[in-house]
């Protein structure tokens, strides 16, 4: 077996995990600041995709303007979620918002599968055909460009978290809320804000793998199995973990994958998620905040 | 008479009329029908005693019952075991499996097994359809012979008939949910109540939480194994399909709108949602998206369903000052 087999495992590998970052980072944001598991997260993955495939096929956009135009609308949509239906979530038990966004998920899955079958379509652009060479490994564009988007997003959003008021208003929110709202930071913006960057990088993610793999209502659905598995393994609330977790078991995956037969990378994913609560309950990255 | 005299009296004849049904009629709908609510009362009775009572929010339930299925299927198909004794072995499979993921994600918190359950429910579909060489992937196993009950005094019940199907599946929910209104009514359901309502001060008054989760985490996979067991029998194929969401969804409906930690209004609520699809003839995907909407909105409007909603009406009843007597 050659070197280069493994390298190109390997950096499918870390394509897929930065997306999977994207996806865990906002559910584990969500959770933090809110309190919430987002049930619905992957729908807004798949809705991204879909508005992407729209975008592009039927409206003829180029990858840019439709990347920039998904991730606006998610963040509307983020911001009208929260309005609509998380904020009066506030002070709810957990099992309520559980099953709030739960019937979420019903509706916009089961819907988009009355709207646009089940069908999958396939993003065809220039994109998909075309490659690059790295010393002997190729990665088509539209991976590469999903990987400088994903890059994109771990950057904008850390300077978010670290370098703004509102980045570290939202971190103590998600530290004590009492203590957060005891200083005056206001709770309703923090959250609505992180619930509209969480669905953004829903969103995000959707139109950057839109290209790279077949779009179709059920897609979120799979993905979210695998979100939820990092976000437990990465520390519940805890950012850095999720996107840490989220890559290694992107690599993980792609090597194993290289292999074994699929179901062994799924249960790979679970075994891990149910060895990680029994050794390291607070997650391998947990901050020691009360979940 | 008193109110749970009258209570029993409904219930006599409620059951005499189920029992009764396949006298009148051998219609094949209105039989499926019935099994439909017999399997699916036994599912949300199951959600309803790990939710509604002891306060986990599970999405497992599913999970437990397809494991049921399986196992059920490959002992009888693959070993010749009997249907009662694969049944009964999915059950206790799907009991251990419970036991394993309860105890792993508990120690952590509720949330955790919130989400743990729901991807052991989605695992499961995924190995279903994966791991070929067990459940022959996608396909299923189809052609799953008629089981034969030897009963006692001799004679032998070749169970083929929907009728026959029918009064199997009725007297394992009869039993079923005697075993849970058992459990529910006796002390270990008012511990499970106890630590639903406050887990600090049930534990400061001597129970230990663990325990009586796992225990309804246990009985729960016990009879929605059992009934996948049963019910894989009378569809004759189990494929990966019977890890669907759709049954997740639709027993969780059943759970919320009938009040969760509500016996009666649970198993009501199962009745009228299993006879809902003649109700509701459009296609499954708009019924699903029904079935969310209504979850949407009893988490914003009643979050205690319809049952909770009721019994806070009658507390509020009691409460209403007395005219005051001369």
């Amino acid at each position: 077996m050659d070197l280069n087999f493994y390298a190109q495992l390997l950096l499918n590998g870390i394509v897929i995990g930065v997306i999977y970052a994207l996806i865990a980072m906002g559910l584990s944001l969500i959770f933090g600041v809110l309190e919430i598991v987002n049930f619905a997260h992957g729908e807004f993955y798949m809705l991204g995709a879909m508005l992407a495939y729209f975008l592009t096929v039927n409206a003829g956009l180029g990858y840019w303007p439709t990347v920039l135009i998904v991730v606006a609308v998610a963040v509307c949509v983020g911001y009208v979620l929260y309005e609509a239906l998380l904020a009066s979530m506030r002070g709810a038990n957990f099992e309520r918002s559980i099953l709030l966004t739960l019937g979420l998920s019903m509706v916009l899955q089961n819907g988009a599968v009355f709207l646009f079958t089940t069908t999958p379509k396939m993003v065809a652009s220039s994109l998909s055909y075309s490659n690059i060479l790295l010393g002997g490994l190729r990665l088509s564009l539209s991976r590469l460009y999903a990987l400088g988007l994903g890059l994109a997003a771990f950057a904008a959003l850390y300077l978010i978290l670290y370098r703004t008021r509102i980045g570290k208003a939202m971190r103590g929110v998600a530290q004590s809320r009492d203590a957060a709202l005891m200083v005056g930071i206001d709770p309703r913006a923090v959250s609505r804000l992180a619930v509209a960057i969480g669905i953004g990088l829903s969103g995000l993610a959707g139109a950057a793998l839109a290209p790279v793999y077949a779009v179709h209502p059920l897609m979120g659905f799979s993905f979210v199995f695998k979100a939820f598995a990092i976000i437990i393994i990465g520390g519940l609330g805890n950012v850095s973990g999720a996107a840490i977790a989220a890559v290694v078991l992107g690599i993980l995956e792609s090597l194993i994958g290289g292999f074994l037969p699929l179901v062994m990378v799924d249960a790979l994913v679970f075994v891990s998620m149910i060895a990680v609560l029994l050794l390291r309950p607070q997650g391998l990255f947990g901050r020691g905040v009360r979940v | 008479m008193s109110a749970g005299g009258a209570r029993a009296l409904v219930v006599l004849a409620a059951l005499a009329v189920l029992f009764a049904i396949p006298q009148f009629t051998s219609h094949e709908y209105v039989l499926a029908l019935g099994v439909s609510f017999a399997m699916f009362s036994v599912l949300s009775g199951g959600l309803n005693l790990v939710y509604g009572y002891t306060g986990l929010l599970s999405f497992a339930q599913v999970g437990f019952f397809g494991i049921g299925g399986y196992a059920a299927a490959l002992l009888v198909t693959e070993l010749g075991w009997s249907l009662l004794t694969g049944a009964a072995a999915g059950g206790l499979l799907a009991a251990a499996v419970g036991l394993v993921i309860g105890y792993s994600s508990l120690r952590l918190s509720r949330h955790a097994f919130a989400i743990v359950s729901l991807s052991f429910a989605l695992l499961c579909l995924i190995v279903a359809r994966d791991w070929v060489s067990l459940t022959r992937g996608a396909m299923g196993i189809p052609g799953l012979p008629a089981p034969v009950l030897d009963l006692p005094g001799g004679t032998r019940w070749r169970i083929a008939q929907p009728a026959d199907f029918y009064y199997l599946l009725f007297g394992f929910a009869v039993f079923a949910h005697a075993v849970i209104y058992l459990v529910v009514t006796s002390r270990l359901g008012r511990a499970m109540r106890a630590i639903k309502l406050n887990e600090p001060l049930a534990q400061s008054q001597g129970i230990n939480p663990l325990a009586y989760k796992l225990l309804a985490i246990a009985l729960s996979a016990l009879l929605a194994g059992i009934v996948g067991g049963l019910f894989v029998f009378y569809l004759t194929i189990v494929d990966p399909s019977i890890f669907d969401f759709y049954y997740t969804e639709t027993m969780l409906i059943m759970v919320i709108i009938g009040g969760p930690g509500s016996f009666w209004g649970v198993l009501l609520a199962s009745a009228v949602l299993a006879a809902l699809p003649d109700l509701l003839r459009f296609t499954t995907d708009l019924r699903m998206v029904l079935y969310g909407a209504v979850l949407i909105a009893a988490m914003l409007l009643f979050p205690s369903g319809v049952g909770g909603w009721l019994q806070q009406r009658r507390i509020a009843r009691w409460r209403r000052p007395q005219p005051a007597s001369q």
